[in-house]
């Protein structure tokens, strides 16, 4: 499989009078996009919103990140979910860098929803401060689940998706500034200085521990709670044939933007054919019953095992009960002599002294720690919030609080907030862009 | 300016050697041997106020007492540190500037607390949680070197200056892990890629988080259905019911003391003439009949009816608490050996 990824480098995001891309500049005709995201009658308020990386902007409750893509020669850019089925990974996709579509919350936000300072201290907790962003800020009438902790976000994060679409159309017709080439060859059909080498699977475990269907990642459209660990072209992941799901404390979880560019996927690309051969992606899942975990856990060393894998990367999209999806999963690899490496967050509690993964085993013994997730944050006023402030304490984003006997509530009346880790939006990571790692004071 | 009160055990203080280990706790105005050299390092912003000494004896048969006493001392001072030591290898001395560190940190929640040990004093493992414990030479010869350490890690916390890691500042970790910025920064995914490079090729790697070390001890074989009957069997509790008074000073916490209490002849454990000194759970269900964690009265019942042969004449008893793995291990190896040599067949081990 040979995937192309487009590069298109936005320098500016206005509005205007016609939505297109020229010299690095995309411009919004606000109306016509908004259409766009009105064709779900579910949405009942829409509005669109730019932020820029210093801006002293707070947004929350964020919902969703996208990156804008258009695939060349036509189809969805997320098969089985905005579109047809159709093999991704392979071919020409247009990509606008620099920026996303956030989803955001006008009101209601929930459990798995979380904050983005685009400037100030707060703006290093997060990736997407670095991004212009196109703030898709919206209401639904999706009254069941208005006031529920657990949220779908159906409509909001649909239509994010069709933003992200619509934007990406614009460069369509248009030469990429930068071309970057992603392939392997069948693992059988591998050339002998690739074959050489150590060869090398990664693991995901993207979040799928919800029973009930509408919250977890998409693998091709379908629920993640519902498949086995499956083999993959790491292709395929990077040209969205998988998208994040609405569940999960949000600073583990990995949006659908983080998917589309999967740092850690990438790095090991640049190692293919020089330190080692990368055979691909075992897609595996986290759910959560017992006997589902070790299943998977079977499947994938197996998976592996027959592979030839000599070595694996495992990463886990989530903390708490997942923990021992992962370490179930690194044992597995070990036992089959795989030799393993770990990626996650960790939650020592809020003075550090908790026992850093529910579950842990001497034979997980190299793993690389992205952050805390109940570390505790506490930042100033910012004097524009997008969506709603009072959303971090009212609606139990799993960071925030709405009366805490000694802290009070996550939002002063001055707009100064205290939260933990947990809700800041994607923070730790885990796709490999943070810098955060864990340390004992 | 910074108030600092400092503890030193007789022999620094200058009372005298092994024979003054008996020494009460005193305070003084100003400052003794040490912690002459500590005002120093410290400079200016600094003001060592006072000196509290006790003998290393005192503090070991009378720990209470001392810790009220001191306790005593410092209710109308003020204090933003507090130094204990260096405590070197001594242990009866590291385990004073542990306990006393951390009577002054639960009365002085804001103030800081730093000792300097060397990591074979059992000191550190009792109390490298509570505060920081610097890592120090072996014996006095590391004076000036320890103080210095000690005294520069404070200047740093006075000046507001972010403190790294453990690792780096030179304390023993506390057992808290926090996320951290790498400075300069490096992205998880060359950190992965390194440590997998490295683990492939066998050269030596470091996980970002290390497992705890586990010691599984296996599981005995249970005594045998039909052999019950012919069985001795213990009573083994980390809930901390001792006989009223509590004659072994077991801790209410962390504690490194276990106790055995002769139990011939008594078939209940009464209120009043046994308690539980135990610091973690509300006392009031076992104070109010001790055999809901030791139950005598239910095995002596047994005994009367032949299920077992007997019970063997003592219990043991510690307090599980805060107590640190390694204190617990020793116990416990302690105690089954007892438990062997006596020819015990059985245990029940009651926890709370």
């Amino acid at each position: 499989m040979k995937l192309e990824l487009g590069n298109f480098y936005v320098k500016d995001i206005v509005f205007g009078q016609e939505t297109v891309y020229k010299d690095g500049i995309l411009t919004i005709n606000k109306e016509e996009a908004l259409q766009l995201v009105r064709e779900d009658e579910h949405i009942t308020e829409a509005d669109l919103v730019i932020v820029k990386p210093g801006d002293m902007v707070r947004i929350v409750p964020v919902k969703e990140a996208i990156e804008p893509r258009y695939r060349m020669g036509g189809g969805p850019v997320f098969p089985g979910v905005t579109g047809d089925l159709m093999q991704t990974g392979n071919g020409r996709t247009l990509a606008l860098k620099n920026m996303s579509v956030l989803a955001v919350g006008k009101h209601w936000g929930g459990f798995q929803d979380g904050l983005i300072d685009m400037g100030g201290e707060g703006a290093k907790y997060t990736y997407y401060s670095q991004l212009i962003n196109v703030c898709l800020v919206a209401d639904t009438d999706e009254l069941k689940e208005q006031r529920e902790q657990q949220k779908k976000n159906h409509a909001l994060r649909w239509a994010g998706m069709r933003l992200a679409e619509y934007l990406g159309k614009t460069v369509a017709e248009q030469n990429p500034d930068e071309v970057e080439t992603y392939e392997l060859s069948p693992v059988t059909k591998r050339s002998e200085e690739e074959d050489k080498l150590p060869n090398v699977v990664i693991v995901l475990q993207p979040q799928s521990q919800m029973e009930e269907l509408g919250y977890n990642d998409l693998v091709y459209g379908w629920d993640a709670n519902r498949m086995l660990p499956t083999f993959m072209h790491p292709n395929e992941v990077l040209d969205g044939c998988i998208i994040s799901g609405s569940f999960m404390p949000c600073s583990s979880k990995w949006s659908t933007y983080d998917f589309q560019n999967y740092p850690m996927i990438k790095r090991i690309y640049q190692e293919h054919g020089k330190t080692l051969n990368f055979l691909g992606v075992v897609m595996s899942n986290l759910n959560v019953a017992l006997e589902q975990k070790e299943r998977a856990a079977l499947i994938v060393a197996s998976m592996a095992k027959n592979l030839g894998a000599d070595a694996a990367i495992v990463a886990e999209e989530g903390y708490g009960n997942p923990d021992a999806d992962y370490t179930a999963c690194l044992v597995a690899l070990e036992n089959a002599g795989i030799k393993t490496v770990g990626l996650s967050n960790e939650c020592t509690g809020r003075d550090g002294a908790s026992q850093p993964l529910v579950s842990m085993d001497a034979k997980a013994d190299a793993m690389v720690s992205t952050g805390n997730v109940s570390e505790m944050i506490e930042l100033p006023p910012m004097p524009v919030v997008i969506g709603e402030l009072e959303s971090l304490a009212r609606d139990g984003l799993s960071g925030g609080w709405d009366n805490d006997a000694i802290l009070g509530s996550s939002v002063r009346e001055d707009g100064s907030i205290i939260m933990e880790n947990n809700a800041m939006f994607c923070g730790d990571q885990v796709v490999g862009w943070s810098t955060k790692t864990m340390v004992e004071y | 300016m910074k108030k600092v009160i400092i503890y030193l055990n007789q022999f620094f203080g200058q009372v005298g050697g092994e024979e003054m280990a008996d020494h009460a706790p005193e305070i003084r105005e100003g400052l003794v041997g040490p912690g002459l050299e500590l005002q120093k390092q410290l400079g200016d912003d600094f003001q060592a106020t006072h000196t509290i000494i006790c003998g290393d004896n005192f503090m070991g048969s009378n720990q209470e007492e001392a810790i009220e006493t001191i306790k005593g001392f410092l209710e109308d001072k003020e204090v933003d540190f507090f130094f204990a030591g260096p405590a070197f290898r001594a242990g009866r001395y590291g385990a004073a500037c542990g306990h006393f560190g951390r009577a002054v940190q639960k009365m002085f929640p804001e103030a800081v607390v730093i000792t300097s040990m060397d990591e074979e004093n059992p000191g550190v493992e009792m109390f490298r949680k509570d505060m920081f414990i610097f890592k120090g030479g072996a014996s006095a010869a590391a004076m000036r070197k320890d103080i210095e350490a000690m005294a520069k890690f404070a200047k740093k916390l006075a000046n507001g200056e972010e403190i790294t890691t453990a690792e780096e500042e030179g304390y023993y970790g506390r057992g808290k892990r926090k996320q951290f910025f790498l400075n300069p920064p490096v992205p998880a995914t060359e950190r992965v890629i390194d440590m997998l490079l490295k683990k492939i090729s066998g050269e030596p790697f470091e996980t970002e988080l290390p497992v705890p070390e586990t010691n599984y001890v296996p599981v005995a074989p249970p005594v045998a259905k039909e052999k019950l009957s012919e069985a001795t069997i213990a009573i083994v509790t980390s809930g901390g019911i001792v006989p009223v008074g509590n004659p072994d000073r077991i801790q209410s916490a962390s504690a490194t003391k276990w106790g055995k209490y002769d139990i011939s002849g008594v078939d209940d454990l009464k209120a009043g003439e046994y308690q539980t000194i135990h610091a973690g759970f509300d006392p009031a269900a076992a104070n109010a009949d001790p055999d809901v964690i030791v139950p005598l009265d239910a095995m002596r019942q047994y005994e009367k009816e032949g299920k077992i042969k007997e019970m063997y004449k003592y219990f043991y008893s510690t307090v599980g608490t805060g107590t640190t793995q390694k204190e617990a291990a020793r116990m416990g190896i302690e105690i089954a050996a007892e438990l062997n040599e006596a020819g015990v067949d059985g245990v029940l081990l009651v926890s709370t």
